[in-house]
């Protein structure tokens, strides 16, 4: 490969950013190694920058510090308040009941499939075509009294914006706790939980430049959760376990950059994006952008190709230089589509057919045109292929 | 790249040789949570093959293939047997899946050449047996397109199996030592019945009880289907008679099972069905050697008719057990797979 590959998959996973792996660095070395729970000056010390990280994401995302509950990453913390709200309702003797919309990330519906196994009850909500939440289908789940609701803000897969204020209302309304799994709109959106009547929020910091093995719940309601797992009290009791203190402090430094830049670089990227899509479809003119009806983040753009295999366009693009994703990257290589654009009713050969462009802080419009460049000579390629195998 | 140990030192080989690899793993099935560990086709394998990828600084993908394994090898399988006969679906896997549709996606790729793991020598446009006497896999690539073997590399044909483990621990593969799998890919723990019964009806005649029959046409009991049974088989027969009992043929239409003595398990012609050339095909009186199982001898047989696709062949001495659906593998001079097809009626014994 001459020239170096280009990275259109921010929405999997983000670089470290400079400033952020210096922030994190004295917190794994002498400096500041110390155990947080310790009396010591070295526990001291590590217990400064922990509350530092606290004081940093909450401000971030407009929570007050004592909310931020630091996790292993996203799947924890979507656990944690699926699950936790599960084992709190069956505690004050209310319904175990998950309500999850169809397009959530596989956390939030592997975890609401645990409450089942756990004795309680799942509802899945539909979307619309667009990818949107089918509010009357809201409206009924909450009839029931469910513990809680879980609704991601934007959908990582193919980018769609829900209308969270809304589906938060109602669900306050209802007296029903929310979740959203803010993974994907953190950094990209204006996120101001200040303003949201959510109960509880999801961020991961490798999706921000802060590196994996990271994330925070926010929890405005002590009592709307259980912990999910137990140990040594740590953080109010709900996430015990000594504290990951340089990823916090990672994650917070990663978190206030975001935050701060949210503004500047959501334009920059919509505009990237808009490039993207519009070259894409100069070279591909049969192509199909998922979700294209609804609003959508600035970052990512869902395409499927008529008659050719997403696997297939991946790896063609790889060998090309081009880095994407196949809708959500599944460990076992398998080959199913997608259950957002199932559940959004694109029809399977447009499933099969799709893939994931997602930008990041370092997206250039080089990229874009390198990206828009290969596109159809891959399309081709791709669709010869399917012609001689055939299509499921 | 199974995820084995073969097909990682063949990777190996060609990168060290200067070719630019790309490596695949073909998902073939899927068992999901019933079958939590594969030899091959797991998760495990596929996490190995795309170790030792990056370990040789190569390309890795995952090309699905189930649909077309499926279509091609395990509806056939189940076919097979539920015409009493015993396939190889790794012949299968050869001809329609690896060798057809995975060499699609390497035109696709722009690559030149197709390279495998199998213990055989593809040399100028013909193929020949593995030098290695105990791991010779030529038996099961008869069926391949024959414009094909110009395209495959063998970096492991030339070489014997204890080689190939010293090459991956030299290289310090993580396939360097595996167990070698010899089970059939998508049979878990050697139940072929069990995945007869996923497949087919409860009621299926392949899986319902039958006659047993000797040769002369005496019942003697009952089976427990006839897919359970294999020409030349012992096991699973009532006991009793003055000489051990083998199974000496199926006959599906009237789903008995016949038995008979060691004597009757001699055949001395072959028919072969599907049959492929790997070289100028044989006239009438053209003489070859047939192997007419994996781990059998090959012997000296002729050709007594050709055409429509169907070989008979008379062979110099008897064989034991020749098998509907098992494969019939011509050899020539120098070991040179000269073509095959699918046993059909077991020559002059038994139906």
């Amino acid at each position: 490969m001459t020239r170096p590959p280009v990275y259109l998959d921010h929405a999997a996973t983000t670089p470290v950013r400079p400033a952020v792996l210096e922030a994190m660095l004295p917190y794994l070395t002498a400096q500041a190694f110390g155990n947080p729970s310790s009396a010591h000056r070295f526990g001291r010390a590590a217990r400064a920058g922990l509350e530092q990280a606290r004081r940093e994401v909450a401000q971030a995302l407009g929570a007050e510090p004592n909310q931020v509950v630091f996790t292993s990453g996203g799947t924890e913390a979507d656990n944690l308040g699926i699950v936790g709200a599960a084992l709190a309702a069956r505690e004050r003797g209310a319904t175990m009941c998950a309500v999850v919309s169809a397009i959530e990330h596989k956390a939030i519906l592997s975890a609401a499939h645990a409450v089942c196994h756990l004795g309680g009850r799942e509802v899945v909500l539909p979307v619309d075509q667009h990818g949107r939440l089918e509010l009357d289908a809201l409206d009924q789940a909450l009839a029931g009294r469910p513990a809680v609701v879980s609704v991601m803000w934007v959908n990582n897969e193919v980018g769609v914006v829900q209308p969270i204020g809304e589906i938060a209302g109602r669900c306050e309304q209802a007296g029903v706790a929310f979740h959203t799994d803010a993974v994907q709109a953190f950094g990209k959106l204006p996120v101001d939980l200040a303003t949201l009547a959510c109960t509880l929020a999801t961020i991961s910091g490798h999706k921000i430049g802060a590196p994996k093995g990271i994330g925070a719940l926010v929890v405005r309601d002590r009592k709307a959760i259980e912990a999910i797992i137990h140990g040594g009290g740590q953080q109010y009791g709900l996430r015990p376990g000594t504290e990951n203190v340089a990823g916090a402090v990672a994650l917070g430094r990663a978190a206030a950059l975001a935050a701060a830049e949210q503004g500047t670089e959501a334009e920059r990227l919509r505009a990237l994006t808009d490039e993207l899509a519009a070259r894409l479809r100069a070279g591909v003119p049969d192509l199909v952008i998922n979700g294209e009806g609804a609003e959508r983040a600035p970052h990512v753009l869902s395409i499927s190709v008529p008659g050719a295999d997403s696997e297939a366009l991946l790896m063609h693009l790889d060998l090309a230089g081009v880095a994407v994703s196949s809708g959500s990257a599944c460990s076992t290589g398998a080959v199913e589509p997608s259950h957002v654009l199932v559940a959004m009713g694109v029809p399977r050969d447009l499933a099969l057919g799709a893939i994931r462009l997602s930008l990041g802080r370092d997206s250039t419009a080089d990229d874009v045109a390198r990206a828009a460049e290969v596109m159809p000579s891959v399309v081709a390629k791709v669709r010869k292929l399917a012609g001689v195998l055939g299509r499921a | 790249m199974s995820g084995g140990v073969d097909s990682s030192v063949a990777a190996a080989r060609l990168v060290e040789q200067g070719y630019e690899v790309v490596g695949a793993t073909m998902k073939l099935f899927c068992y999901g949570d019933d079958v939590p560990d594969r030899p091959c086709c797991s998760l495990d394998s596929i996490n190995d093959a795309r170790d030792v990828a990056h370990a040789l600084g190569i390309a890795h993908y995952v090309l699905n293939l189930e649909d077309r394994f499926d279509l091609h090898v395990i509806q056939n399988f189940v076919s097979e047997y539920s015409r009493g006969r015993t396939p190889i679906p790794c012949v299968r896997c050869n001809s329609f899946t690896k060798f057809r549709d995975l060499l699609a996606h390497a035109d696709a790729l722009d690559c030149r050449y197709i390279a495998t793991g199998h213990y055989a020598v593809a040399r100028d446009g013909a193929l020949f047996r593995g030098d290695d006497p105990l791991k010779d896999q030529s038996y099961f690539l008869w069926g391949i397109d024959p414009a094909v073997v110009e395209r495959m590399l063998t970096p492991v044909g030339l070489i014997t199996k204890a080689e190939t483990r010293a090459i991956a621990r030299r290289l310090g593969l993580v396939t360097a030592d595996k167990p070698e799998s010899v089970e059939i890919c998508f049979v878990p723990d050697d139940d072929y019945v069990g995945v007869l019964e996923r497949h087919l009806p409860a009621d299926a005649p392949a899986l319902s009880p039958g006659p047993l029959v000797t040769t002369a046409g005496e019942l003697i009991g009952e089976h427990r289907g006839y897919a359970r049974y294999t020409i030349g088989q012992r096991k699973g027969l009532p006991g009793g008679a003055a000489e051990a009992r083998y199974v000496i043929a199926i006959r599906p239409e009237r789903r008995e099972v016949v038995v008979g003595g060691v004597e009757d398990l001699a055949g001395h012609r072959v028919r072969l069905d599907e049959v492929n050339w790997l070289a100028d095909p044989l006239e009438p009186g053209g003489e070859c050697e047939v192997q007419i199982r994996h781990r059998s001898r090959a012997v000296p047989a002729t050709v007594v008719s050709a055409g429509g696709g169907s070989l008979d062949l008379a062979l110099a001495v008897p064989v034991r057990a020749i098998t509907p659906g098992q494969s019939g593998v011509m050899y020539g001079d120098g070991g040179r797979v000269l073509g095959g097809g699918v046993i059909d009626v077991p020559g002059d014994g038994g139906a």
